[in-house]
This record gives structure tokens, C-alpha cells and sequence, in this order.
């Protein structure tokens, strides 16, 4: 296939489909030239087997971990999403038995439900941060600022978009963290009461800045450069003519915001919110350094030790290979299964937003 | 071994597919690739000097180990300068990971090979170079010399003892003027040879309040409020030194760091029921009491003995090395640097800068028997 090109002559043989050679052999995508069969125009052949590959790629790792975490799933059966466990096997002398159609060490007990809610919850709070300010900041720099300014503080926002993610969770473990235990966590938990429900999640022990809320945060950081620099190129591109006549019918600036140039760009906003998302959802080591790696249950309070899906791979792969029967791995393809099953559908559900969004949600007329 | 190729032939599947099925199937094919090594040892006296040409080799592992190894392997490459050792603290679980993957030539562990791990890799040894032990410390301001027991340790850490001046510490520290002190537990985050003596020793005091279950490198911590995880040794100190009224446990090579930081030390109960701090006439008490019942793989647990004076959280440093090497030469360097570790390495400059205890004789003859092994 692919791998006969290079054999071609000497002389680029693609230039051969504009100057038949004398005589051409009868096989498609063949032909004979200087006594040798070469591949005539190779291009669009390579072109057709690469364009294969990223499929080929996905399929490829989702059977791979499938099969790798079909006995994990056997073993530990529903009770995997219900309970926050990590328990390789019953203590040190365990021995490797055969039982619920898994090999595992006698007494291994795995349940992801810390992992999972984790997961989702430091991605909502880093949505619920990110979101508003990340359009606020597209819509001044687009509308507000001198185009000089703005395009300076675009340059920033791309710069912290680029900041590799070990970078962030290094700040945050050693500066960040600390510094919202100590001066935010303390008071906010100060200001919630103790014995009501729901709100006294965010009371109790500040903690020592590895946790939910300085992974949400984190997260937070990681996401707003993301959705706040696609949302203000696509803000740009809100043509001039409906704002000026929104502007001519007496609205407001934040009304013109509200009602004409977001939603004539509120599928791509939508698009930019999901790309924060998934990178949110799949952050692993700027979390894994601020998460306070609690695997075994839920965070106790709004700022105590949790873990995410991406953190948990990370930082029990290497206990996972102490275990001789290699269970704890089967586990971690389970995790890293639903880890994907989520960010995959979230990309669906983000398709279906962005059709519904783009199909109704503009009040003024599309074309000109 | 196997599962790091299979691991490498992921990464090439984002290159090729072709690439993918030539690797899986040679993976598939081959468990291991060493040549069959002869199974009995040879008999050559051990020598120090490590073979002609310039080796390097690799550790990972134990970051109670860490300090110490760092000075053995700066002082042998002084020594040798055709050696080159690069040491780095991962944790014991890293350690024995690595070393049974292949992916460094020695890993550190303070904690033995555990038995699933002797049946997945029979070739693996833990070879013993020193005595070690873990202080309990903790950051109350005011109180000293507070004296616990393993069953308020596991009160503790699960979750039933939340704070400083609880009865049941009151109990113990009749006269110590107890804080009305929220207790926060530390414990390790990565997979650590520390958490495998301290929870040992919680388990041989009190199996009722700490079941065998949640003993080892990594364990599921029961769900306390309030309690943290810090990676490492390092972690443990800093962060107990930035949190009032936290408790951690902490390798004796820390003391100095566990000083400065201002974290006083527990003196615990041991198996004879007395209170005993961790020093050196301590620590070789307990090591003592179980020199005579080291089996000849070394692997035994030092922790709760018999002796009257001992210290009773004691361990013995491990070496985890792969008795078939892919090649005499490494091999001969890994002999010749822990030999060198076992006789030289045990001179007083290297081990009292990091309180650990020098190996007895016997024990030094049980690890010589086990480098031989290693071709």
C-alpha cells in the first residue's frame, strides 16, 4: 500500500497523470515506466489511507481498553459507580485468585464513584467560573478596548492558553493553593453554618489548598483562555450592520450584547464552552497536583482532598503495577473507558446544543 | 516487562497502524527475552569495583531510602568515576514497579515485596542494606513527648479520635496539657513503603481497629474529614509543618527536616508494652530481637518485636533488584555497587547523617548470598 510509494522514480512519478507515458499497464493506480511498475499518482492514494488513521487510531484504543477493562467491569459489576473504594487486595500477603471472571488479589475492592463525581464536579465549577468571565473579556476587548489594547491582551490570554498545564499545577500546589486555604477557604467556610443541609458542605476545614475548590479553580485558569479567546474571534465576526440597527432602535450596549451579537454567534459560543469543557474534564497532572489525591471518598467538604478520573490514572498507575495480578491495571482501563464515554458524550451533546442553538436562537435576519 | 512494550506499542499506534500489529505481535510472542541465565549462583567472591567501560545505572523508589542512597552513589562514583548512578525519589510502590517492569536497574522499597508480587515475578529479590525506622510526629504546639499507641493511631485515622484533647490521648498523657485541637491525619499520596510500616504496625497492635486489609504501599484510607495526602517524605514534613495540629508519620532520614520544621516526635507504645522514642540503641534493640529469624530472602517484618527497649516501628531498607539482568555487564555493576553498599556503605559517615543502623553480620551474609544471585 502506502509503503510502495517511495519505490516510484527518480523524477516525481505524480506528474505522470498530465504526460501519458507510451504504454500504460492496465492495473488502476499503476503503471509501467522505464521497464517498472510504479504507482501513478501516489498522492491521493497516500492521502486516502492517512486520512484512515485518526479512525483507525480511535478504534483502535477503545478496543484496546475495552478488552482491557471488560474484567474489571465483570468483577466489580455496577457497585463501580456507587461506591469510592481502592482497595488492591486484601492487605499485603494477599494471594492472586480467580473469581467474579477476573484474576485479582483475594479481597480487591474498586469503586470509581470518587473519581467519577469529582470529575464532574471540578468541570462545573471551572464552567461556572470560566464561562461568564471568558465572554465578559471577549465582549470588552471586541467592543470596549482600543484595538491596540485589545490586541495586546489577546496576546496574553493566548500566551496563558499556552502555559503547559505541569506550569499551572506547580503554581497552584506551591502559591495558589496555599494562598486560597489560608485567605479564602478559611473565611468563605466561616461565612456557611454547620448543621443545614447543602450548606454546610462548604463549611468545615479550610484544608491545606489541595482540594475541590482549588481544582475547580485550577481548571478554571486552564478553561478561560480556551473559550475566551475562540469566543472573541467569533465575536468579531458579528457584522457591524445589526449591532449599528440595535444600537439605532435605542438598545443598551449590554442589550445589543445580550440580544443581538451573542446570539448571532451562540453555536460557536456554545463550540468554545465544550472545547473548555473537554480540556476541563481531561486535565490530569494540574489536578492531580492540587487534588490532595483522596481516591477511597467523596471530598468531605467543598475544599477538602478528591480526585478526578485523569488524576486517579495518573497517580495509582505505579501501586498498580505492584499488583501481581495485574487487576489494578483492568481498573484503570475501566476508569480511563469512562473517562472517555464522558468526553465523548459531551461532544454529542455539544452537537446537538449547536444545531438547536444555531437553528432558532437568531432574532435578526442571517443574510445579506 | 511485558506491559511497558505493550505500553511503547500504544504510543506507535498513534504513528502507524502497520506498526502497531508488527509490535503487538512480537509482544504477544515473546514473555521475556533474557537468555536462560544459569540458576545457580557462580561462586566468585563479591568485589566493590565495578566492571571496565562506563556503566550507568538507574534507581527509583523509597524516599526514606533517597537521602542515603544520594550520598552512596555520590561517594562510589567518586570512588569509581566509570559509573554513573541516577538516583531519584519516587515512593517503594514506584520502586518495585520499575524494577519488575525493567524500567531501572535497582529500585528502593522499604517495604518487602509483597506476596503477589513474588508470585508474578519469582526472579525479583529484595536484598536488605540497612536498618531503618518511622517516627510518629506531630505539630501541637506546647506538647512534647506525647506517648501513643497503635489503637489511638487508628482512632485516629479512622476518624474516631478528631481531636488533640480527646480522652483517650488524655488517658495515655495523663500529665500533657492537651489543646482543644482539631486533629488533622496525613498520610501519603503515591505508593509508599511508609504507609506499609506504619500501617503494618497498626495492624500488629490493634488488628480489631485496623484490619490486615488496609495494610500496605497503597490503602484505602477511611474516609476522615479534614485529613490530607502529601506526596513523599518531603510533603509529609512541609505540609505537617504548615498545618496546626496535624499528625503524620515520617521516615527517621527526615529527623533533622522534621526538627526545623518544628513537628515533635511521638513515643510510642511497643510489644512489650513499653514507650520507647525512636535513637539508635532503640532502633538496633528491635532489629536485634529479629536478626536471628531473617529467612534467607530477607523478607520479614521488623515491626512490634519482642525486645523490651525497642523501638517498634523498624524496617529493614530494600533493594529490589531482577536476579536475570539482560546483560553480565549491568549486572556485575548492580553487584558491585550494593556489595559495596553492605561493606563500605555501612561505615557510621553515611548512615548517622540519616539515623539509620548498620545491617548486623548475619544480615550482611543473607544480602551478600542474594547479590550472588544476581546474573
Amino acid at each position: 500500500m502506502a509503503a510502495s510509494a517511495p519505490v516510484a522514480g527518480p523524477r516525481g512519478s505524480s506528474g505522470g497523470a498530465g504526460t501519458p507515458p507510451p504504454r500504460t499497464a492496465r492495473i488502476p493506480g499503476f503503471m509501467v515506466r522505464y521497464g517498472r511498475v510504479v504507482a501513478r499518482n501516489w498522492l491521493p492514494w497516500t492521502g486516502r489511507v492517512v486520512a484512515f488513521v485518526p479512525t483507525l487510531v480511535l478504534a483502535f484504543i477503545l478496543a484496546v481498553l475495552i478488552v482491557k477493562a471488560l474484567p474489571a467491569f465483570r468483577y466489580n459489576g455496577l457497585g463501580f459507580f456507587t461506591k469510592s473504594v481502592w482497595d488492591q487486595g486484601g492487605g499485603y500477603n494477599a494471594v492472586i485468585t480467580n473469581s467474579g471472571g477476573a484474576t485479582h488479589l483475594s479481597g480487591a475492592s474498586f469503586g470509581g464513584l470518587a473519581e467519577i463525581v469529582g470529575t464532574l464536579l471540578t468541570s462545573f465549577i471551572a464552567l461556572l467560573i470560566a464561562v461568564p468571565v471568558s465572554i465578559g473579556a471577549a465582549l470588552v476587548l471586541v467592543e470596549r478596548l482600543p484595538r491596540q489594547v485589545a490586541s495586546g491582551i489577546g496576546m496574553f490570554l493566548e500566551l496563558l492558553a499556552g502555559i503547559p498545564s505541569v506550569v499551572i499545577g506547580l503554581w497552584g500546589s506551591l502559591t495558589f493553593g496555599p494562598f486560597i486555604a489560608h485567605h479564602i477557604a478559611g473565611p468563605i467556610s466561616r461565612i456557611f453554618p454547620a448543621h443545614v443541609p447543602v450548606l454546610d458542605y462548604f463549611h468545615g476545614p479550610a484544608g491545606n489548598g489541595q482540594g475541590e475548590l482549588t481544582s475547580g479553580l485550577i481548571l478554571a485558569v486552564m478553561v478561560i483562555p480556551i473559550i475566551a479567546a475562540t469566543s472573541r474571534d467569533l465575536i468579531r465576526q458579528v457584522p457591524i450592520l445589526p449591532r449599528e440597527g440595535a444600537v439605532a432602535l435605542g438598545m443598551s450596549d449590554s442589550e445589543c450584547a445580550r440580544r443581538v451579537t451573542l446570539p448571532w454567534v451562540g453555536a460557536g459560543i456554545v463550540g468554545a464552552v465544550v472545547l473548555g469543557l473537554a480540556r476541563a474534564l481531561g486535565e490530569t497532572i494540574a489536578v492531580a497536583m492540587v487534588s490532595g489525591a483522596n481516591f477511597s471518598s467523596l471530598a468531605s467538604n467543598f475544599y477538602g482532598g478528591m480526585t478526578t478520573i485523569a488524576a486517579a490514572i495518573v497517580q495509582n498507575l505505579d501501586s498498580a503495577f505492584t499488583d501481581g495480578s495485574g487487576f489494578s491495571i483492568d481498573v484503570i482501563a475501566e476508569l480511563a473507558l469512562i473517562l472517555m464515554v464522558i468526553t465523548l458524550s459531551t461532544n454529542v451533546l455539544a452537537r446537538f446544543l449547536v444545531r438547536r442553538v444555531s437553528g432558532t436562537a437568531l432574532p435578526v435576519g442571517r443574510g445579506f | 516487562m511485558a506491559r511497558r512494550r505493550i505500553g511503547l506499542a500504544y504510543a506507535a499506534a498513534a504513528l502507524i497502524p502497520i506498526a502497531i500489529l508488527a509490535a503487538a505481535c512480537s509482544s504477544g510472542g515473546s514473555t521475556t527475552s533474557k537468555p536462560a541465565a544459569s540458576a545457580t549462583p557462580t561462586g566468585p567472591a563479591l568485589s566493590a569495583s565495578p566492571p571496565s567501560g562506563s556503566v550507568s545505572l538507574s534507581e527509583t523508589g523509597s524516599s526514606l531510602l533517597y537521602p542515603l542512597f544520594g550520598s552512596w552513589a555520590t561517594a562510589y562514583q567518586t570512588q569509581y568515576p566509570s559509573v554513573k548512578i541516577t538516583p531519584a525519589s519516587t515512593g517503594s510502590g514506584t520502586g518495585i514497579s520499575d524494577a519488575s517492569t525493567g524500567a531501572v536497574d535497582i529500585g528502593a522499597s522499604d517495604a518487602y515485596l509483597s506476596s503477589s508480587v513474588r508470585a508474578s515475578t519469582p526472579t525479583l529479590m529484595n536484598i536488605a542494606v540497612a536498618i531503618s525506622a518511622q517516627q510518629i510526629n506531630y505539630n501541637v504546639p506546647g506538647v512534647s513527648n506525647l506517648k501513643l499507641d497503635a489503637t489511638v493511631l487508628a482512632g485516629i485515622y479512622t476518624g474516631k479520635i478528631t481531636n488533640w484533647d480527646a480522652s483517650q490521648i488524655k488517658a495515655l498523657n495523663p500529665s500533657a496539657s492537651l489543646p482543644d485541637l482539631p486533629i488533622v491525619p496525613l498520610h501519603r499520596a503515591d505508593s509508599s513503603g511508609d504507609t506499609f510500616l506504619f500501617t503494618s504496625y497498626l495492624d500488629a497492635q490493634d488488628p480489631s481497629d485496623w484490619p490486615a486489609n488496609l495494610v500496605g504501599t497503597t490503602v484505602s484510607w477511611p474516609s476522615v474529614s479534614g485529613a490530607l495526602a502529601e506526596t513523599g517524605n518531603s510533603g509529609m514534613v512541609s505540609g505537617c509543618g504548615a498545618t496546626k495540629g496535624c499528625i503524620a508519620y515520617i521516615g527517621i532520614s527526615y529527623l533533622a527536616k522534621t526538627q526545623a520544621a518544628g513537628l515533635s516526635q511521638a513515643v510510642l507504645k511497643n510489644g512489650s508494652g513499653k514507650y520507647v522514642s525512636p535513637s539508635a540503641s532503640t532502633i538496633a534493640a528491635e532489629a536485634s530481637s529479629f536478626v536471628n529469624k531473617t529467612p534467607s530472602n530477607e523478607t520479614i517484618s521488623l515491626i512490634d518485636g519482642p525486645a523490651a527497649n525497642g523501638y517498634p516501628i523498624v524496617n529493614y531498607e530494600y533493594l529490589i533488584v531482577n536476579s536475570t539482568q539482560s546483560s553480565s555487564t549491568t549486572a556485575q555493576a548492580i553487584r558491585a555497587l550494593i556489595y559495596w553498599e553492605i561493606t563500605t556503605g555501612q561505615g557510621s559517615s553515611y548512615l548517622t547523617a540519616v539515623n539509620f543502623q548498620p545491617l548486623p553480620a548475619s544480615v550482611v551474609a543473607l544480602s551478600e548470598n542474594q547479590i550472588k544471585k544476581i546474573g
